[in-house]
Order: C-alpha cells, then structure tokens, then sequence
C-alpha cells in the first residue's frame, strides 16, 4: 500500500477524492429526488388512432369522473364508440357493418401491453405509461 | 518512422491484443455486469508514453479492430461500445498526459482515462437503446473504474521502468 502511495502525487489523491464524492452523489440523487417529490401524478396515456392515422393522446387522469368519456371515432364502416372510465378504457360499440367484432370483445384494458384493435375500422387503442411497472413490452 | 518504432508499436498491438482476449474470458461481471479490468489500456497507455498522440491512438484503434474480429463481435453493439468508450478514454488521457503532466501521475493519466471510458460507454449505450435510465448505472461503473484505473496506471509505470533505457523519451 505505501508503495502505491508513493507513485500518487497530491493532485491524484485530490482526482481520486473527487471522482468518489462525484459518483456517490450521483448515486444517492435519484433516492434523493425520489423522496422529495410525491409521486402521485398520473404517467399513463391513452392513445387512440383512427384511420386517418390521427392519433389521441388522453390523459388518464381525465377519465376519473361521475359519468364515462364517450369518444366517437369514424372510421370506414361507421362509427365507433369508445368509453373511458375510472382508468380503464374499452371500445363500447363497434358498426353494424363490423363481421368479426373483435375490438368489442376485447372488453377492457387498463395497463400498457393489451391494445385493441379494430382491423375493419383502422382503430387502435393502447395504453402507455411513463413509468410503468412492466419493463419492457412486445408484440 | 523507425523500423525499431514500427516493431514496437506492433509488439504493442499484440500485446494489447493478447489482454484484450483474456480479459474477455474473465468473468467480472458478476459483481457490476458490463464491468471491465481494461488491461488491454496497458497497450495504449504505454504506446502514449513511449512514442505520442499517434502512436497510441494507432494502438488503440488496431487492438479493437483486430481484437473484435478475432472474439467475433466486430460491428455488433460490444464493438461500438469498445470503440467510443476507448477513443473518449484515450483523449482524456492524452488531455492528461499532455497538459497536466507536472501535476498528475500516471496513475492520474490511466484513472482519467478510466473514468471516461465508462462515460463514453454509457453515452453510446443510450444513444443505441434510448432510455435514460442507463445513466443511474453510471456511477456503479465509474466506482469501479477507480480500483482498475490505478492498477491500470501502477502496471504501466512498472512496465515502463523494466523497459531499456533507450527507448525512453521521458521519465515518470
């Protein structure tokens, strides 16, 4: 050990004091900052795209009312209505002219992953979350 | 440049070659994963102190070449985060080793070289996978690099003292 320290001059014991001081800060900065601010805010979205291929963003915050948002998209066929409550959200009503209605049996989706679709109508719905407690998603 | 100068970088080339596939072959990253030795710096480190800028850099810049073809990983994303984290390293150590050469040894020269090829790493790796939450990891990197950049600086000097007389251009 002393031999080491007899190829350190000052300033390298100063660059290695630092580079520790450093990194331990940036260590505790995110438990730092974590602790500082409540993390009671809202990250998630809800994205809608119709076939114009114009997407929606909605906040999930909006959705925590008495009555749930009904949002109508047209799409080829006719219109669909979609329902956006209490954080969930779910496409109520397909067109008539729909075959499959698969969109309508998906029921409802809450988290980022699941995602509704409608092929006949070019409507898609999904979820995204800032901070989200999945990973990572795949399709 | 010097036939004896072209041997030596070379020899250089081959032995920073040699460390940089035995330390593929160390299982470090058990403790932080991604975490390095960096012994083959040893090689560039050296070429820096003996012949200069050029010198090192050409020796840097064949040992990753060479060595990512001969582990196999030439052009894959280990290749680009050897390659940006060692040029970033290696010009703050030349930085180092050029300006601040009264004041920092060659351990100093070797730890500020070690730092920044975490940050260099760190940098590509975000800009490859887009998610800033990468640079939580940092500060694990860089105190790791500390132990490794002295051992990194201590073999050099070392290395540098057994070397013959006539190859010295400075003393350290």
């Amino acid at each position: 050990m002393e031999k080491i320290t007899r190829y350190l001059t000052v300033y390298d014991k100063i660059l290695i004091i630092v580079i520790i001081v450093i990194s331990l800060i940036m260590i505790a900065y995110p438990f730092i900052s974590a602790y500082f601010s409540n993390n009671e805010e809202q990250n998630s979205f809800i994205y809608i795209k119709d076939s114009s291929k114009e997407v929606k963003r909605i906040p999930f915050s909006e959705t925590y009312q008495e009555e749930p948002m009904i949002i109508k998209v047209e799409g080829p066929l006719g219109t669909s209505i979609i329902e956006a409550h209490n954080g969930r959200v779910r496409l109520k009503e397909a067109p008539e002219e729909d075959p499959a209605k698969i969109c309508e049996k998906t029921g409802w989706i809450s988290k980022p992953g699941p995602s509704i679709i409608c092929v006949p109508n070019k409507v898609s719905i999904w979820i995204e979350q800032t901070n989200s407690d999945l990973d990572a998603v795949s399709w | 440049m010097s036939t004896r100068k072209i041997v030596i970088i070379a020899l250089l080339v081959g032995l920073g070659l040699v460390l940089h596939l035995v330390e593929n072959m160390l299982p470090l990253s058990f403790i932080i994963p991604g975490a390095k030795l960096g012994l083959a710096n040893i090689a560039n480190l050296l070429g820096l102190i003996l012949f200069g800028f050029i010198a090192g850099l050409q020796i840097l810049l064949l040992r990753i070449f060479l060595g990512s073809i001969l582990a196999g990983t030439f052009m894959t994303i280990n290749f680009y985060l050897s390659l940006s984290g060692g040029i970033l390293g290696y010009l703050i150590m030349s930085m180092f080793f050029y300006y601040f050469r009264n004041k920092f040894s060659i351990i100093g020269v070797s730890l500020g070289g070690a730092v920044f090829h975490n940050v260099g790493q760190i940098v590509t790796a975000y800009l490859i996978i887009s998610n800033d939450a990468i640079f939580y990891y940092l500060p694990y990197l860089i105190l790791l690099a500390l132990p490794t950049g002295v051992g990194i600086g201590l073999v050099a000097i070392f290395t540098y003292n057994y070397l013959p007389r006539g190859l010295k251009r400075i003393d350290i």
